[in-house]
């Protein structure tokens, strides 16, 4: 007589379900929809997804969370690590129909005709009981695609621009998207064709990070009075001490009880080591030193402080 | 009836001694008792081994038998194949006062078996083997596509599912139905 899986007793087949990988857990969950409501049912934690964008490939890899703290020395005789172990990383390309998914032992085309891209992630957030993807990378794509992108990735926390975006795609989509996230990540220096950084530096984001080392972020004192951003970092900055003298003596003079920003972190070429004095001229400031750590504390008016604090080519404001 | 006898032979009781208390202790003689599965094979296995099963674990304990009751009434599993049962007794032996090993490389690898091993340990409450039957169930769709682990461990398809749900609700109906006249029926 045959015998299925699924007449397992429930708990011998939970068991057996609990013992599979994160890949062949994936590969029973689209099976069918039963299997599909079993694998959820294990309640399995992965890291927060994240997925890569590139035009009509969405890749994304799938973490066990237990990955997040590598074990001791002890715990290597330990059966349950041999599990782990045994939970090794998922990387998945999506696309209409199939994906392409390596679970270390070369690439496996799998076929779902009735799928799209957003089905395949819909699936994989469900199937991990996760609510959205953490973090979206997004390389050269097409603005139509862009638009595909945001229908079955409504919200995410982190947004990541690469070196590789076109800027038109690069600012459309960081206007498009900056009202569904909390981070942003631009490796590209999209502002060399006068296009004015004040407007990126105003939407209430958690965090901002402009990075591009072979083309510096010019500044000026009013855009950093213009932030917003709870943490800003730029690498590098392209502002002259001077200007950054002029932001302090604006910023103590000001008595705007609203300016959001926690942090703004500057990374500046190597002559700011000589030139940082140039930074306090004129400022009337203590100099605080907690556990090792020396920073120039400004006090303006009415009782708002400033923690400014200098380590070789960098200078982060701080305004607690 | 046929028996095959499982296990070493109980010992001769100890002769009381007059060591010292710190002698070691007299040692009990070993206590035996006998299952059947499906194919009335009789095995004798020791109360050691058995204590692995929480099922036989609690009869044994609820009847108390002496030996020659347990022997003239052997546990009587019939919904287990002689073959499983006879693995399930093998393995008890195997692992009697013994730690168990984190990996059992001796389960059957063939689908059916070991299907029919993870029902027969289920039922015998054996917690250890049945982690070792589960895992080893896991590992037989290790690296599968999922039309593989499909025909594996022969997972019906949505439309196979929705068929069967509809024939079954038909069923119900119909035995529903059939409840309903003959009520009916005895009320005439």
């Amino acid at each position: 007589m045959p015998v299925r899986l699924l007449s397992l007793p429930v708990e011998d087949l939970q068991y057996a379900l609990e013992c599979m990988n994160v890949g062949d857990l994936i590969a029973f969950s689209l099976c069918s929809k039963r299997t599909k409501h079993l694998a959820k049912s294990l309640n399995r934690k992965i890291d927060t997804p994240s997925v890569y964008v590139s035009e009509n490939c969405i890749g994304i890899d799938i973490l066990p969370d237990d990955c997040q703290e590598l074990p001791d020395d002890e715990d290597l005789e330990d059966p349950d690590f041999q599990d782990f172990q045994d939970n090794e990383n998922v990387s998945l390309e999506l696309f209409d129909s199939s994906i392409n998914i390596d679970r270390g032992n070369g690439v496996e085309e799998w076929r779902k005709p009735e799928f799209t891209q957003g089905d395949w992630i819909a699936h994989l957030l469900s199937i991990f009981n996760e609510t959205m993807i953490y973090a979206l990378e997004i390389d050269d794509i097409s603005l139509p695609y862009l638009d595909t992108v945001k229908e079955f990735i409504p919200k995410c926390q982190k947004l990541r621009i690469n070196s590789f975006c076109s800027d038109d795609v690069a600012k459309i989509a960081f206007h498009k998207l900056f009202p569904l996230i909390e981070e942003v990540e631009i490796e590209k220096n999209i502002f060399a064709n006068e296009i004015d950084i004040s407007q990126f530096l105003t939407p209430n984001l958690r965090s901002l990070s402009f990075i591009d080392f072979d083309n510096p972020f010019k500044l000026t004192a009013d855009d950093l009075l213009a932030v917003k951003i709870t943490k800003l970092s730029v690498e590098p900055a392209n502002i002259t001490e001077k200007e950054l003298n002029r932001f302090v003596k604006l910023w103590m003079k000001g008595n705007n009880t609203f300016y959001s920003p926690k942090s703004i972190k500057l990374t500046l070429d190597y002559e700011f080591r000589r030139n940082r004095r140039k930074v306090f001229k004129g400022i009337q400031y203590e100099f605080v030193e907690e556990d090792d750590d020396f920073q120039f504390r400004m006090r303006r008016g009415d009782g708002k402080e400033l923690m400014v604090h200098i380590e070789d080519n960098l200078i982060i404001f701080n305004f607690p | 009836m046929s028996s095959t006898e499982q296990g070493t032979s109980s010992a001769a009781p100890a002769e009381p001694t007059t060591a010292p208390e710190s002698a070691a202790a007299p040692e009990v003689p070993e206590s035996f008792y006998y299952v059947h599965g499906k194919d009335k094979v009789v095995h004798k296995v020791s109360a050691g081994a058995l204590q692995h099963s929480a099922l036989i674990h609690g009869m044994i304990s609820n009847l108390g038998y002496t030996e020659e009751q347990a022997k003239a009434n052997p546990f009587p599993f019939e919904n287990i194949d002689g073959d499983i049962l006879q693995m399930v007794v093998d393995w008890c032996n195997q692992h009697k006062g013994k730690p168990t090993p984190p990996e059992d490389t001796n389960l059957p690898k063939q689908k059916e078996k070991l299907f029919d091993l993870v029902l027969a340990v289920n039922y015998l409450e054996i917690k250890e083997l049945l982690t070792y039957c589960c895992k080893q169930v896991a590992m037989m769709v290790k690296g599968k596509s999922p039309e593989e682990i499909r025909e594996i461990w022969m997972i019906p398809t949505d439309a196979e599912d929705e068929a069967a749900e509809k024939e079954a609700k038909k069923r119900a109906g119909k035995e529903a139905a059939g409840e309903t006249a003959a009520a009916a029926g005895d009320a005439k």
